[in-house]
């Protein structure tokens, strides 16, 4: 895959960078998506990637490293054939950084492509991230970690000793050396279903066909993500919900310390798009966002969450400073009317045990928050357009 | 909280700082595959910097509102310290300019550095001691609440905390977490690993290495809840043994016995200061906090019993006559437990430790 990436840097594809944020893109089909040539018809679009800023991380550094984070601009295209859908994420990133070496401290940059394993009912679509119960998700993770020795799980424990204590010298030890570089992986592609934090399960049984690389060049990545349209785990057509990810290694990036963005339509063109799920994603709330701040200060909802980088950190609540950036409307619109359908799993409850979010309740995670259900309709709405304001600044 | 905890004490009257488990452990577990920086058992000289260098500064654990503190993540070049390794092949094959004997990096720190060093003036009033230190199995561990995979757990039947290699991502929250820097990066693996009490050797009637090796007989293993057990004798009955910084909110399961044995200071010309002791009692209180106190009146008090009548339950616990008296492994316990959980109850290899609140043999001497 590396050939094929290099090739298409050197033919310059142009990003458009004229289009506005969260305009639906358009997956141009094509007679095979692994041949390079095909990208040259590709349309790109701009997507925002807001940071991550729902929960806070414990690591100092990192966390120092990323406050106050601004938004990243990312160009992705799609293009489609009779079996596969390709996505291409293109990315500023001013250092090339691989986990690499003896070294405890270094991180991989990295994107990660997530689609929704049902689109059956859109209104809402999965908890960006990490998905939600009975909405899960399939995230596609490209890393650009250099060499990883899997842990051993085949009994060759003869390979896992250093070279000092085998006992061999010359050719013998050159042999040995050789027989350990092969059972590296040198490629971290990892795919992984989830249904909600903590429940990322990575597919390990070879189920899922896809095909992942990415190749640094001309301060930024780009990345390019292969999987089939149709798999155990999505059927994909019309309009293809995506969300982009994105690690900075040089900021300590990994897990939650990223940037994403909100749920994409992709359109497979000449197919039937869903046109409810497109307006969804691409339209503006129609709300009032003042009278929106105003109504969410009236019912305190400042008590728990924190709206702007100003407002004290809290362990109660995900922060909401960037929630306009990575949720839909749709979204908004249901935790406040119903916080349980969505629990944002957060901390740990043992890491702030004073702070639930949630409590479990026969075997069901029960938000904290309050039920809202009893707001009228346009305070909901006014509300939503406030939150939809809440996002970084793009850098 | 697991049903069942298991927990070691060592007395630190006894360490000799001689590595003796550094070693058995190193060779058990870490001298491979990614791990050989790691020292899941290390014994620094306190005061000191310690290992990882300034662990103490480094964040993690709770503060009194139970809400878990950010950390950092130590450097394996400046931290740890690189484990270094000499050119043997070149001295062998290269032409003679290069076939000087030489470390492969230039080793800058490690674990140990400062060894023997402490504090205070010599001869006046120096002072150290040793400080072995491996995980402490939390019962509230800081690395746990950290992972935001839940790939770490503690295991219901003794509490041992292990990392589910599987689920973990290589993140390192937890080593920011842990307020004692005992689980540690494996680059090769691009996971967390750390101390796992020995338990495949516990299961089969082994004591942990590091305290199966201990030439001076200062680590007792067994269960809290035995009441049998030394280790419960030393940590509820006599209370004498206390966690490392209980102030770190993560209740460890590793109790040390304070040292209270330490020499008088000397003035000016180099004359004892009777009734001077070097260790400051601060240093004690800070590490072991203020229960430090009332753990070594008893033990003065104690020791005091046995000079005058020649009897000391606790005297005699502490000299650690019979290994077998200082490991109760309970290993019938772990055959049920083996048998609930559907897999092979493993038979042991060596019977000498196998005794316990559910065990009754108590196996030669």
């Amino acid at each position: 895959m590396n050939k094929i990436l290099t090739s298409l840097l050197s033919l310059g594809v142009a990003a458009s960078a004229a289009l506005a944020a969260n305009s639906a893109i358009t997956a141009v089909k094509v007679a095979n998506v692994e041949d390079t040539a095909a990208w040259s018809n590709a349309k790109f679009s701009d997507v925002t990637l807001y940071p991550q800023t729902a929960i806070e991380m414990n690591d100092k550094k990192a966390n120092e490293l990323t406050e106050n984070a601004k938004a990243k601009k990312a160009q992705v295209a799609a293009l489609y054939d009779g079996k596969n859908i390709a996505l291409m994420v293109k990315w500023a990133d001013g250092s090339k950084d691989l986990q690499s070496g003896y070294a405890s401290t270094t991180y991989s940059d990295g994107f990660a492509v997530q689609f929704a394993a049902t689109t059956a009912k859109p209104q809402p679509l999965p908890y960006i991230g990490m998905g939600s119960v009975g909405r899960p998700v399939v995230v596609h993770l490209q890393k650009a970690n250099e060499k990883v020795y899997e842990p051993n799980g085949n009994k060759d424990v003869a390979t896992q000793i250093n070279r000092q204590q085998t006992g061999v010298f010359g050719q013998e030890l050159a042999e040995y050396d050789a027989k350990v570089a092969s059972l590296a992986v040198t490629d971290y592609e990892r795919t992984f279903v989830g249904e909600g934090f903590r429940s990322l399960t990575e597919v390990k049984d070879g189920s899922v066909k896809s095909n992942s690389s990415m190749v640094y060049g001309a301060n930024g990545w780009s990345g390019i993500l292969i999987r089939p349209l149709k798999d155990d785990y999505v059927n994909l057509s019309g309009t293809v919900p995506v969300s982009i990810a994105v690690w900075d290694g040089s900021k300590m990036g990994r897990n939650g310390l990223k940037n994403l963005s909100s749920w994409i339509a992709v359109n497979l063109d000449g197919q039937k798009s869903n046109a409810g799920m497109v307006s969804d994603l691409t339209t503006d709330s129609k709300g009032d966002a003042t009278k929106g701040k105003a109504a969410l200060e009236a019912n305190g909802c400042n008590g728990c969450h924190q709206m702007t980088a100003a407002d004290p950190k809290s362990f109660m609540a995900p922060s909401l400073k960037n929630v306009g950036g990575y949720s839909t409307a749709a979204y908004l619109r249901e935790s406040i009317l119903k916080p349980s359908a969505v629990v944002v799993p957060g901390y740990n409850r043992n890491a702030h045990s004073n702070t639930p979010w949630y409590n479990l309740e026969k075997g069901k995670r029960i938000s904290t928050m309050t039920d809202y259900s009893h707001l009228d309709k346009a305070t909901v709405e006014d509300i939503v357009a406030y939150l939809k304001t809440l996002k970084a600044e793009v850098e | 909280m697991s049903k069942r905890q298991l927990a070691m004490v060592m007395d630190l009257n006894k360490c000799i700082g001689c590595q003796t488990c550094t070693v058995a452990c190193k060779t058990q577990w870490t001298n491979r595959n990614g791990r050989e920086y790691m020292y899941w058992n290390n014994v620094e000289t306190y005061p000191g910097t310690g290992y990882p260098k300034n662990w103490m500064e480094l964040g993690g654990g709770f503060d009194a509102a139970g809400d878990l503190q950010p950390g950092v993540i130590p450097n394996l070049e400046a931290d740890y310290g690189v484990p270094w390794d000499y050119n043997y092949e070149s001295l062998m094959t290269d032409s003679a300019e290069h076939s000087h004997f030489k470390p492969h990096v230039s080793p800058t720190w490690g674990p140990n550095w400062d060894e023997d060093q402490g504090a205070g003036a010599f001869p006046q009033d120096n002072y150290f001691f040793y400080l072995p230190r491996i995980c402490n199995h939390c019962t509230n561990p800081g690395c746990l609440s950290a992972c935001p995979r839940d790939a770490i757990f503690k295991r219901e039947q003794d509490g041992v905390v292990l990392v589910d290699l599987d689920r973990c991502q290589g993140y390192r929250y937890c080593i920011a977490g842990c307020p004692y820097k005992k689980i540690y990066f494996n680059p090769k693996i691009s996971k967390s690993e750390k101390c796992i009490l020995c338990f495949p050797r516990i299961e089969q009637g082994l004591p942990p290495a590091c305290a199966q090796q201990c030439v001076g007989r200062i680590r007792f293993v067994g269960f809290l809840d035995d009441e049998e057990s030394q280790v419960y004798k030393l940590v509820h009955k006599y209370k004498v043994a206390i966690g490392l910084r209980p102030d770190y909110g993560t209740q460890p399961n590793v109790y040390y016995v304070p040292p209270t044995e330490s020499p008088a200071k000397f003035d000016a010309e180099g004359k004892i200061i009777e009734g001077s002791t070097r260790l400051p009692i601060e240093e004690l209180e800070k590490l072991f906090g203020p229960d430090v106190h009332a753990a070594i009146k008893t033990l003065k008090d104690e020791m005091k019993k046995r000079k005058e009548t020649g009897v000391s339950e606790l005297m005699d616990i502490l000299i650690a006559y019979q290994h077998a008296d200082m490991f109760r492994l309970d290993n019938n316990y772990y055959q049920e437990v083996a048998k609930e959980q559907k897999r092979t109850p493993l038979a042991p290899v060596d019977t000498r430790y196998l005794a316990g609140k559910f065990t009754k043999a108590g196996g030669h001497h």
